[in-house]
């Protein structure tokens, strides 16, 4: 009941809708029901009768009205159903809509550790295959559930109203058929949810390997990657065959069940007749409308088919849907709309992943406007540690402050707002240059793209590029260089003018020359702006306020160029071998 | 280069094209003795089915008159209910069969697909959204399961229906069986209609989801860099945009494909309606009034499949907007692969040679130009230069990635157009700028570069560059299991990891692109004592913007956007006082 409340509560806006197709579908149901009826009539009247001739002869405009009542009826009924279909496809769209709205915004938000844990195959298997199952379970089992019922309910009646006993021996084949829908749901439930898995498995796999397709080439691994994908393949063909023969182990049974009607029908149908407990007349009546009753008990299996798969998906949405991130504004947030002044301050701060520490008691200050470096051995946790100043994480113990405030007594948007954050690991977006550069500005305008790419001194390649700043990049900016893309990331990150600009060995992949013109620019920006640098090179340090180096987690060193090199530690090690 | 991006439709260049189901029944021939075995059934079990009536028929009109013919009406029950049984037996047999057809082929079609995808070169990946070929390779195979388990099979047996039905109307009054039929031409004509807008419109759903889902990859790809930049709500909305057009184009092509149903059902209640009016008035009680009866009945059995066949092509155009895209991609061509009759590369000693090589990614703008240069087996080649010049295209075109455009790329003297990929590109190590750690244990991505590696190669290779103390301090070493996203790996150790996957397969010829950049001075000059043991003998390109790295190696050459400017060792260069010189000095301190 709990997933019927859930699509409830994500029909707002086409509940009403919803309701009316519900009760377009009832009156569908109850034409059908009724159009044997016309044709009837005419057999009787104009066929069978005894007068028929003369009935043909004296009333042909009557017949002229039924076949037209007839037509009329079915085209109402079209209509109806035409209409009603059409409304469930919205209603169904609509919720869908809604759910992927919520999915999306939620995996947008969520932190670090969810994506630790998420394949990015699981997840688009979830907003794309299981939501489809969502969709159905609203533009069909519901629809179909009712139609069954509305069938049933009406002949039951029907029957009943003609003879109770006769319908009595139709509908003791129910509990039957209840029984082995009951037992099948159990059985089939775990099957969709091995399903799902297998795909949302097999769609990891095909993600991972397109995603890495440059590796694969360059170890000549295409044999090896379709061998591991045919594999998954194959498990998701078997899983899809597995879930198919469970129903067709039960279809018989439920099939033969829901036939027998007829067998039943004529039994006891016939014996009836033979002791005079019913007409021949009431038989035809009988026999004419049995369908209505087997139709739904047959379809029952189906229904429960689905529900079953639709269970299997909604479970896996239901996941994300309430997953609620970790990293979010407290409800006491401290609202500061103004431009941010720039200090940051690290309070012994530490900070695990698992079961690894990466930060331990780490305190240092940062006076607004000054440039300090960070350096320190690969795995050190130079990363970690600006990742914790936008709040990409939140630490574990101490406090991180920011113009004086703890991190998370700020509002998130203000705070990231403030911050400019050029990553290690490019990720541009499949769209033109300049879209890539106004990501966290959209509305600037095309003079500040143009001057924070000079900045970054990727103007003139990028006006070299075929269509200038329209050229559109690859996903994760493939067809630019690693030096290329990292100055784009750079214009970026200055494009939105922070108060805090933070570089992750954005310099890394750029010539030397091309360094210094960022440095001398990063020196004159016209807004004042406290940078924070991770870097290898002694070239960026030199000039820093103040470096810091991380060992193992811990600051090792602090203080100026000057200072760590009479200190003889790494720094000083670093700064000899690139002498 | 022309590339797509997330909110552009991808335009299909073919028209709708028969071919498209026909070479999906070049799947479905693989196994045609099963489809004939299960139309066989089928045809069984409808006889069987046929028979039920008469039973019923039979009993009504001779065992229901008296108490002295109960036994023949039980016995009337046991046969009804016989038929029943066999024919359902039969239909489950034929769904088991059919359901193994069906999902044997969506596998075929998906392993092609596949097939085909490994071997297109990096401009197709390069040149569209990631999600876009996921999409296809997984959610539009998926669409098409149906019409290959259901819809085929019903598609013949309702066809064969209704030559039986028509042949039999014909027998029995040729005139109403011609009233039967006279629907038939507004029924086509309707559904010509119809089928023309339907198959555009689920065009479109199929482009509108392939954006969705593009999109979404690249969220979920980039999430990091949309938080940080605030731009949840932005992302939002261009979801949301990207969500609706999917939600309209849907609306549209229902609209269409929900018509069809309630025609057929109108046209069939319309011809019933004439075939009682021609029979009763036209005919003037000339005709007989069971011929009535039975042709009112066989119109019913005529419009059935009729009505099945209109909804069962909902199914088709709805997998042919499918089909068409996977072919689509079947048919991308391969642009680099191997020519006919390539043989294998011998075992390469190391000599590479440039001969007048031009190369463009794009035509009309030469990335390079005549360029030509040798190195010797084992020589250690550092290329330094400003970013953009070209240096990484040199190194890609020597493990062939792209075709070049002029001259000749060889190595030992083999022209390397002329070898197979795979016999190649297996002797060369290349680590790449973006190093990608794939979702596995440690171990595992380390004997990518070499599946036959021994565990204490795979240790030997992380000593060399200095992360076996790393990985044995993680509480599973090298069972650690990492993903994608290379989950607590900073970006340092992963191009380390991705360097000891290089080092276990034991290349001829070693390119490592930005191999170090993120990694620390004081590890690289660690790292640096291994390579250079490992460097020996081997033909190496290196490149890098930290002079320490580079200055050790044989020959330094200096790419700009000219060409290869200048060429010698480091004493040699500096002493020329160019290019390099002014480089070096830059950083020094």
């Amino acid at each position: 009941m709990f997933l019927f409340r859930w699509l409830w509560k994500n029909m707002q806006g086409c509940r009403a809708i919803y309701i009316v197709a519900l009760f377009m579908t009832v009156i569908c149901q109850s034409m059908y029901i009724i159009t044997p009826y016309f044709t009837q009539q005419i057999t009787d009247t104009f066929i069978i009768n005894e007068n028929a001739t003369q009935n043909l002869q004296e009333h042909s405009d009557l017949l002229i009205q039924m076949l037209i009542a007839m037509v009329g009826f079915t085209l109402i009924r079209g209509i109806i159903q035409y209409s009603g279909n059409l409304m469930y496809e919205h209603s169904s769209q609509k919720l869908i809509y809604n759910v992927r709205k919520v999915l999306f915004d939620n995996i947008e938000k969520q932190d670090a550790q969810f994506y630790n844990f998420y394949r990015t195959g699981d997840i688009m298997t979830r907003v794309s295959g299981d939501i489809e199952m969502v969709r159905h379970s609203i533009a069909w089992i519901i629809k179909t559930m009712l139609e069954c019922v509305v069938l049933f309910t009406v002949s039951l009646v029907f029957f009943f109203s003609i003879d109770w006993l006769m319908a009595l021996c139709l509908i003791s084949l129910t509990p039957v058929i209840m029984f082995i829908t009951w037992l099948f749901r159990r059985k089939v439930g775990p099957m969709y949810v091995n399903l799902r898995e297998k795909l949302s498995t097999m769609n990891t796999a095909a993600e991972e390997n397109i995603s890495g397709n440059r590796v694969i080439k360059a170890f000549a691994r295409e044999d090896y990657e379709i061998e591991r994908f045919d594999v998954h393949s194959k498990d998701y063909s078997t899983a899809n065959k597995n879930a198919a023969f469970m129903w067709l182990k039960f279809f018989p049974y439920l099939e033969i069940t829901a036939q027998a009607l007829s067998v039943v029908m004529l039994v006891c149908g016939g014996l009836f007749i033979i002791s005079g407990r019913i007409t021949f007349g009431e038989y035809t009546a009988f026999a004419g409308l049995i369908w209505t009753l087997s139709n739904p008990m047959r379809t029952l299996g189906n229904i429960v088919n689905d529900l079953q798969r639709f269970t299997a998906s909604a479970n896996k949405i239901i996941e994300i849907y309430y997953g609620s991130p970790r990293i979010l504004d407290r409800s006491d947030a401290v609202d500061r709309p103004e431009r941010f002044k720039g200090s940051v301050e690290f309070d012994h701060v530490s900070f695990s992943y698992g079961d690894t520490k990466v930060l331990d008691d780490v305190s240092f200050t940062i006076d607004p406007g000054q440039t300090v470096v960070i350096m320190g051995e690969t795995g050190s946790g130079k990363t970690t540690l600006i990742d914790l100043i936008p709040r990409i994480y939140d630490v574990e113990s101490g406090e991180v402050r920011v113009d004086g405030i703890n991190v998370v007594n700020l509002k998130l948007e203000q705070l990231r707002g403030n911050i400019g954050v050029a990553t290690q690991d490019v990720l541009l977006y499949s769209d033109t240059i300049d879209g890539n550069i106004s990501f966290g500005n959209t509305s600037m305008p095309e003079e500040d793209v143009y001057k924070v790419a000079r900045a970054a001194d990727a103007d003139g390649f990028i006006r070299r590029l075929s269509d200038g700043y329209d050229t559109i990049v690859g996903e994760r900016g493939v067809g630019l260089s690693g030096g290329q893309k990292q100055r784009i990331s750079l214009a970026r990150a200055l494009a939105v003018k922070p108060a805090i600009l933070i570089l992750d060995d954005t310099t890394s992949a750029v010539d030397l020359e091309t360094e210094k013109h960022i440095q001398d620019a990063l020196n004159s920006l016209d807004f004042p702006c406290t940078k924070i640098i991770i870097a290898q090179r002694i070239s960026t340090s030199r000039n820093a306020d103040k470096i810091i180096v991380l060992k193992n987690g811990k600051i090792a060193e602090q203080g100026t160029h000057d200072e760590l090199i009479h200190q003889g530690g790494y720094y000083s090690e670093v700064y000899e071998l690139q002498k | 280069m022309a590339r797509n991006k997330f909110d552009v439709d991808e335009q299909l260049e073919t028209p709708f094209d028969i071919r498209h189901l026909k070479r999906s029944l070049v799947y479905a021939a693989k196994y045609k003795k099963r489809i004939a075995l299960s139309l066989t059934l089928s045809a069984i079990g409808v006889i069987i089915g046929l028979m039920s009536p008469l039973i019923v028929q039979n009993a009504i009109d001779n065992y229901m008159g008296s108490t002295d013919t109960i036994p023949q009406l039980l016995l009337s029950g046991l046969a009804l209910f016989t038929c029943i049984c066999v024919s359902v037996i039969f239909a489950k047999i034929r769904a088991k069969m059919m359901t193994r057809v069906g999902q044997d082929i969506v596998y075929d079609i998906r392993k092609d697909l596949f097939e085909h995808m490994q071997r297109l070169s990096f401009e197709y990946y390069d040149s569209r959204p990631h999600g876009k070929i996921l999409t296809r390779i997984i959610n539009y195979i998926n669409s098409i399961s149906d019409l290959m388990t259901n819809g085929l099979i019903n598609f013949i047996l309702e066809i064969f229906n209704l030559i039986f039905i028509t042949i039999f109307m014909f027998f029995v009054n040729w005139q109403l069986a011609l009233v039967t039929m006279a629907g038939l031409p507004i029924f086509a004509v309707v559904m010509l209609v119809i089928k023309n807008h339907q198959r555009k419109a689920w065009q479109q759903v199929s482009n509108k989801s392939s954006n969705m889902n593009a999109y979404l990859h690249e969220s979920i790809v980039g999430v990091k860099i949309s938080q940080i930049f605030t731009r949840e709500e932005e992302n939002a909305e261009i979801n949301d945009k990207l969500a609706k057009a999917y939600k309209k184009a849907w609306m549209r092509a229902v609209s269409f494909s929900n018509m069809v149903w309630p025609t057929t059902d109108i046209i069939s209640i319309v011809v019933r309606a004439a075939i009682f009016g021609v029979g009763l008035i036209g005919f003037g009680g000339a005709i007989s009034l069971g011929t009535i009866l039975a042709m009112t009945d066989y119109s019913a059995r005529f419009w059935q499949p009729l009505m099945n066949l209109s909804n069962l092509m909902n199914t088709f155009i709805n997998a042919v907007a499918y089909l068409e895209r996977i072919f689509e991609m079947m048919d991308e061509p391969v642009t680099v692969d191997d020519i006919d009759g390539a043989t294998e590369m011998p075992e390469i000693k190391g000599d590479v040679h440039f001969e007048n090589v031009t190369f463009a990614y794009e035509e009309g703008i030469n990335i390079l130009e005549d360029l030509s240069f040798d190195v010797k087996a084992g020589e250690s080649i550092a290329l330094v230069g400003p970013t953009g010049a070209g240096k990484t295209t040199i190194v890609n075109l020597i493990s062939r990635f792209y075709n070049i455009n002029g001259g000749a790329v060889k190595i030992d003297e083999t022209d390397i157009s002329k070898v197979t990929l795979k016999s190649l590109r297996s002797q060369m190590g290349i680590m790449l700028q973006d190093s990608f750690i794939f979702s596995g244990t440690i171990r595992d991505n380390i004997k990518y570069g070499n599946l036959d590696a021994t565990d204490e190669q795979v240790r030997a290779a992380c000593k060399i560059v200095g992360i076996d103390d790393y990985i044995m301090s993680q509480k599973d070493g090298y069972d650690t299991v990492v993903n994608e996203r290379g989950a607590g790996l900073s970006q340092g150790q992963k191009q380390l990891i991705a360097f000891a996957r290089t080092i276990v397969s034991d290349p001829k010829i070693l390119v490592l692109d930005e191999a170090t950049s993120s990694i620390d001075a004081k590890t690289e000059r660690y790292l640096q004592n291994g390579l250079n043991h490992l460097l020996k003998g081997r033909t190496s390109f290196i490149i890098a913007h930290r002079l320490s790295t580079i200055r050790n190696c044989d020959k330094i050459m200096y790419v700009s956007n000219k060409g290869i400017t200048e060429a010698g060792t480091h004493d040699e260069l500096m002493a020329k006082q160019g290019d390099y010189f002014k480089l070096y000095t830059a950083q020094s301190v």
